[in-house]
């Protein structure tokens, strides 16, 4: 619960203040964002599961976001950033969908 | 199974497949799991609060971060944005500049006349009358009379990108609707503001509609100067009616005619001829009434522009 209120406090804040993005991190921004996404779904699930934990929800959240943002880092330096990104869109895509599906299974038992 | 096949390990059918097998069924991070099943084990640890502070700093900055990147996904990006910004100074800068010039050009335009008025003096009213009516003839000086209005209008869109071109006004109508004012007796025409003059073009570029080389948008506004019910009448007849009325009712163009007491017309500016030259030995033909001059010099080359241009351009479907 404490990590949702402090995501929920760093989204207002986050809002209000507007702050920029440096330039340099710009192509990673989209990447970025959808990992958090599937993290978000992850937790929700997890907590209709039952299993909900703070700091694993923060963990996998931190994880996707540098590990997704690395991944076409290293895309970019060979070369492949277009397709190594399509791949992690894919990849978090599926997981997205199936969390949310489970997610839909939960709330409405159907 | 032969003892060839190795041991009593079965391989899995789709064992190629483990990647997406394993994407797709356990989507969820299987830390959950196992951090429930720490935590069944050791039954419900005790919340310390340096533990509390530290998620929920890490929490905020990680908020923090996405709700920055989804802002900055949704701005445009900074250099096309300067450079459109660049692109509208300027636009409006050639835009001023032309504006200037353009009343520059006014002012020299009554300082000729009044000089030209002052030179001549009373002595010569028939040369000065003349003056004034090859003036009027030319179109270089601004004239005021009754006449008629016509409005044309872009036909209403919710997307103007994807419209139809056939659904706007394009030059064809104009230079229809120019023509047939012409042939209907008018003796002064300006299409927004812009004198035709006997050097004037209607043409298009891209998708602007250029009188003069000026740029000009919906809705037009025609104006012709001349008895306002026979205008009417006669441009009903001829075939510029007829295609004003396709265009209203095929097309959605908004065609608005009104007949004016009053329209002023701006002068066209001095028309300035670099290598045309009077043709010696043939004297100019001498005007009988300003009037008749008038309408006769104006018309013909407005008529002639008109007709080249329409065979160059066809509205589709008309």
């Amino acid at each position: 619960m404490i990590a949702v209120i402090g995501l929920v406090v760093g989204v207002v804040a986050g809002l209000w203040l507007q702050p920029t993005v440096p330039i340099e991190l710009q192509p990673y921004l989209p990447i970025a964002v959808v990992a958090a996404l599937d993290a978000l779904f992850g937790g929700l699930r997890a907590m209709l599961d039952g299993i909900f934990d703070d700091r694993v929800f923060l963990t996998s959240f931190l994880s996707n976001v540098v590990v997704a943002a690395l991944i076409v880092f290293l895309g970019d330096q060979l070369g492949v950033g277009q397709q190594l990104s399509t791949a992690v869109v894919v990849v978090l895509g599926i997981r997205i969908f199936s969390n949310a599906a489970s997610i839909r299974r939960h709330l409405f038992k159907a | 199974m032969t003892a060839r096949h190795g041991g009593s390990t079965v391989r899995v059918v789709d064992a190629s497949m483990t990647l997406l097998n394993e994407v797709y069924r356990r989507p969820l991070d299987p830390g959950y799991a196992e951090a429930a099943a720490r935590r069944q084990a050791a039954g419900a640890p005790a919340r310390r609060a340096p533990r509390v502070v530290a998620l929920l700093l890490v929490a905020a900055v990680l908020g923090l971060a996405i709700a920055a990147a989804t802002l900055a996904l949704r701005q445009p990006p900074t250099a096309a944005l300067a450079a459109r910004q660049l692109l509208e100074k300027q636009i409006q800068q050639r835009t001023d500049d032309t504006a200037q010039t353009q009343a520059h050009i006014n002012a020299l335009s009554s300082q000729i006349q009044q000089l030209q008025r002052d030179a001549l003096g009373t002595s010569a009213t028939e040369l000065a009358r003349n003056v004034q009516a090859e003036s009027v003839a030319a179109a270089t000086v601004p004239v005021a009379g009754p006449g008629l209005r016509v409005v044309l209008s872009d036909a209403p869109t919710s997307d103007p990108e994807t419209q139809d071109p056939n659904d706007r006004v394009q030059d064809i109508d104009l230079q229809v609707l120019v023509n047939g004012l012409w042939a209907a007796g008018a003796e002064a025409v300006a299409v927004n503001g812009q004198r035709l003059t006997a050097t004037s073009a209607i043409r298009s570029a891209g998708e602007a509609v250029l009188v003069d080389m000026v740029a000009l948008s919906s809705p037009y506004t025609v104006e012709a100067i001349g008895n306002a019910g026979r205008l009417q009448a006669d441009l009903a007849r001829t075939a510029a009616g007829q295609h004003l009325a396709t265009l209203r009712a095929t097309y959605g163009i908004g065609v608005d005619t009104s007949s004016q007491k009053h329209l002023s017309l701006p002068g066209g500016g001095q028309v300035v001829l670099q290598y045309a030259q009077p043709v010696s030995g043939t004297p100019a033909p001498a005007p009988t009434t300003p009037r008749g001059n008038a309408s006769g010099a104006v018309r013909a080359p407005g008529g002639l522009d008109v007709a080249s241009s329409a065979g160059r351009t066809g509205r589709g479907g008309t």
